[in-house]
């Protein structure tokens, strides 16, 4: 079965090949002047805790050039729903299409057999294109991870451990949709809508809760950044603790403007603070390791499912 | 060698087509005691039809004693049809007792002349045949 | 003795609202190359379908070589399956077609692939084939196999008489290389007349008739005679068809002995004609037990 995926899935493994240079070249062209710029401006030295005068600016300055690179990277959240798209749903979806189902079902290979092989090497495949992908992106950040950290969205879907699981997770979804919908652009569509809609749904709900949250509470005035740190909130509270809302916040800014006072002042005289929760840089990988294990977990799920129902698909 | 031809239409059974034209062609002289019939998968080939008809056919002419299936090697003329033969038949008695009585000159007994006469047959069968 | 090719008990297909076949009871004898004929939608692609491993059937059994294909799928190595329409990889060559042969089936016979293909050029690729190439192919993959049973979907449909006749003699040379029980699917009676020792008609999703050719030939009649009432006819066990015209009756018959009613023009049927009758919806639907058939050929 090894040749015959090859034969079957050569362009598309081959696009997956040309993809990942022309991504090595993109990521090495682009990110050479943003190192040159890095250490010419000797950012390393405005590393907390160390910090020195007119650091701020240059924080900023900087990231205000790069910025730009660094949120088009964020595009790249998408390059695992294509695994999905382009080589899962097509898998089962344009045999039974074109009726090829019935030359291929009817050799000495069971459909079981056929697709389990097809898909662990397309799998393989998969996981190892991904694999490159986050190793080139994560080089790619290197200067963005130190400045801003990597456990916020922009850094955490993009690197590390869970690129390959959700494109395995999305050709898993591909496969199945391909099998349930019988037609490769219905199939495509409903991978995708899945595929999106999962991300969305663990980014947002599980994510922020597979470790219960840390949390502190700052001076109004206190606008220091917390390096690193994902910060799941970061509202005013006022003495007792209750959130205040922006119209209140609001009323009490120009409040001050009218007294002359300097509001940001006045907001800690009345004793209002900030209530930040967060999750710190350090939990990273711990975090990384367990949505991984959730997406390759549905993947498997959803991959024997394909398996079992195979047999059962009239043809 | 024979080639076969199939009239789809005439309303007689394929295999007994096959049969008469082998003993046509016997007739004729077109194959001889000795040639090889085309194989069942030269005949289905060439003219699409059930290799079972083919096979019914040689055998029809193996219990008609006209041929003999070699098993491995094909299917071969072992007789000729008596028609062709009988002009000959004259002569070749002639022959025969001329020949007997050459081989009684030459002080063969009655014993010894069957035992020379069968030995031979068997021989040159088997070599033919071969 | 192995076990019969293909046995069907009670065999039924549901899609949905309607049955694709019903009660098909059907038992072909090994070596036989079967005609599986009827019309359209009368459940020939659904039979082959079911004996190929692709269907799971709603009702009955299916045994090929005595095995369920679906739940013993080892056995789909002795079956050689040409689906309707030859389904190939169109953007694979020829010769990726046979690799492909070669290295997803148990035993292969190279040698009898490149004799069925000697004249396709095999690095062509099979999308720019010819229909009657085309089916070459498929019919060369199934025969590279060298399966038991062989089964066939309207072969011949979308190829020209010239590929057809082509088609017929290298399936014919593959099945006497390699024994192989064939069953061939076609609503175009002409088109397997030549070949098939047995027949099995199926309508509406049953089995109407199956046996020998040679002993349903025997056994029916075209019985041409005066138009009078009807009583029973000596010889006559069944009317499968009555035709008026005009003062003329003719009946084709099914016969048990020989008709001796010297009232009665006696001729014999041809197949297509007898199939014909058979299938005909005049002919009032007796219910015709289904017919497990010791299918023999004489010889």
């Amino acid at each position: 079965m090894a040749w015959v995926t090859w034969r079957q899935h050569r362009a598309q493994l081959i696009g997956m090949a040309a993809l990942l240079v022309a991504l090595a070249a993109a990521v090495v062209g682009t990110n050479l002047p943003i190192r040159a710029a890095y250490h010419r401006d000797t950012l390393s030295e405005c590393l907390p805790p160390t910090s020195r005068a007119g650091c701020d600016i240059i924080v900023r300055h900087f990231l205000g050039q790069f910025d730009g690179w660094a949120t088009a990277l964020r595009g790249l959240a998408v390059l695992p729903a294509l695994a999905g798209l382009f080589v899962g749903a097509p898998l089962l979806a344009r045999e039974l299409e074109h009726g090829t189902h019935r030359f291929a079902w009817t050799q000495s290979v069971t459909r079981r057999r056929w697709l389990l092989s097809k898909t662990a090497l397309l799998a393989l495949a998969t996981v190892c294109a991904a694999a490159i992908t986050s190793a080139l992106v994560m080089w790619w950040r290197g200067p963005f991870d130190t400045l801003q950290g990597r456990m916020s969205p922009s850094g955490f879907d993009v690197e590390g451990v869970v690129v390959p699981a959700y494109a395995l997770f999305a050709l898993a979804v591909g496969v199945l949709a391909g099998l349930l919908l019988r037609r490769t652009v219905a199939a495509m569509t409903v991978t995708l809508l899945v595929f999106v809609a999962t991300r969305l749904a663990v980014a947002s709900f599980l994510r922020p809760r597979f470790e219960a949250p840390l949390h502190r509470t700052a001076l109004a005035t206190d606008t220091g950044r917390q390096v690193g740190d994902w910060i799941l909130s970061d509202t005013l509270v006022d003495a007792a603790g209750r959130q205040i809302t922006a119209g209140r916040e609001d009323l009490a800014v120009l409040h001050a403007q009218q007294a002359g006072i300097d509001p940001h002042a006045y907001l800690v005289s009345v004793g209002w603070k900030r209530a930040i929760s967060y999750q710190p840089a350090g939990r990273f990988w711990e975090f990384q390791l367990v949505e991984a294990g959730l997406f390759a977990a549905l993947a498997v799920a959803v991959v024997l499912t394909a398996i079992w129902l195979v047999r059962r698909t009239p043809s | 060698m024979i080639e076969f031809h199939l009239d789809a239409r005439s309303g007689v059974a394929t295999y007994l087509q096959i049969v008469q034209q082998v003993k046509e062609a016997l007739r004729l002289g077109t194959i001889e005691v000795g040639d090889q019939l085309p194989t069942v998968r030269e005949v289905v080939a060439d003219l699409a039809i059930n290799p079972n008809t083919v096979a019914k056919a040689y055998r029809e002419l193996e219990r008609e004693g006209l041929v003999v299936a070699r098993q491995g090697r094909g299917t071969f003329v072992s007789n000729t049809l008596a028609s062709a033969s009988v002009r000959h038949h004259e002569a070749l008695r002639a022959a025969f007792e001329r020949w007997i009585a050459a081989a009684e000159a030459a002080g063969l007994d009655d014993e010894s002349i069957r035992a020379l006469i069968s030995s031979t047959l068997r021989e040159t069968f088997a070599r033919r045949v071969a | 003795m192995t076990e019969a090719p293909l046995d069907a008990r009670g065999l039924g297909k549901r899609f949905r609202r309607e049955w694709g076949l019903r009660d098909c009871t059907l038992t072909i004898p090994e070596g036989a190359v079967v005609g599986l004929t009827g019309p359209n939608s009368a459940g020939k692609s659904t039979l082959l379908a079911l004996a190929g491993g692709l269907l799971a059937p709603t009702e009955g059994t299916i045994a090929v070589l005595g095995r369920d294909p679906l739940r013993e799928p080892a056995v789909l190595a002795e079956i050689g399956f040409v689906a309707q329409g030859a389904p190939l990889y169109r953007s694979f060559t020829v010769a990726e077609t046979i690799e492909l042969g070669r290295r997803t089936n148990a035993h292969w016979d190279g040698n009898l692939v490149a004799e069925v293909l000697r004249r396709v050029e095999t690095t062509t690729r099979v999308g720019a084939l010819s229909a009657g190439d085309r089916a070459l192919v498929a019919l060369a993959l199934a025969l590279g196999k060298r399966p038991q049973l062989l089964l066939l979907d309207e072969p011949f449909a979308g190829l020209d008489p010239l590929a057809g006749r082509e088609f017929l003699k290298l399936l014919m040379d593959g099945v006497a290389e390699t024994a192989a029980t064939v069953v061939i699917a076609s609503h175009v009676i002409a088109d397997i007349e030549r070949v098939c020792d047995h027949i099995v008609l199926l309508t509406g999703g049953g089995v109407r008739l199956a046996g020998n050719v040679e002993e349903l030939l025997d056994s029916h009649r075209i019985l041409m005679g005066p138009r009078r009432p009807l009583g029973t006819i000596r010889g006559v066990s069944e009317i499968v068809r009555e035709r008026y015209g005009g003062r003329q009756l003719t009946l084709l018959v099914r016969s048990r002995g020989p008709i001796l009613d010297p009232s009665w023009t006696v001729e014999q049927v041809g197949l297509e004609e007898l199939l014909l009758a058979y299938m005909a919806p005049e002919r009032l639907p007796t219910p015709q037990p289904a017919e497990k058939v010791a299918l023999r050929w004489h010889g």
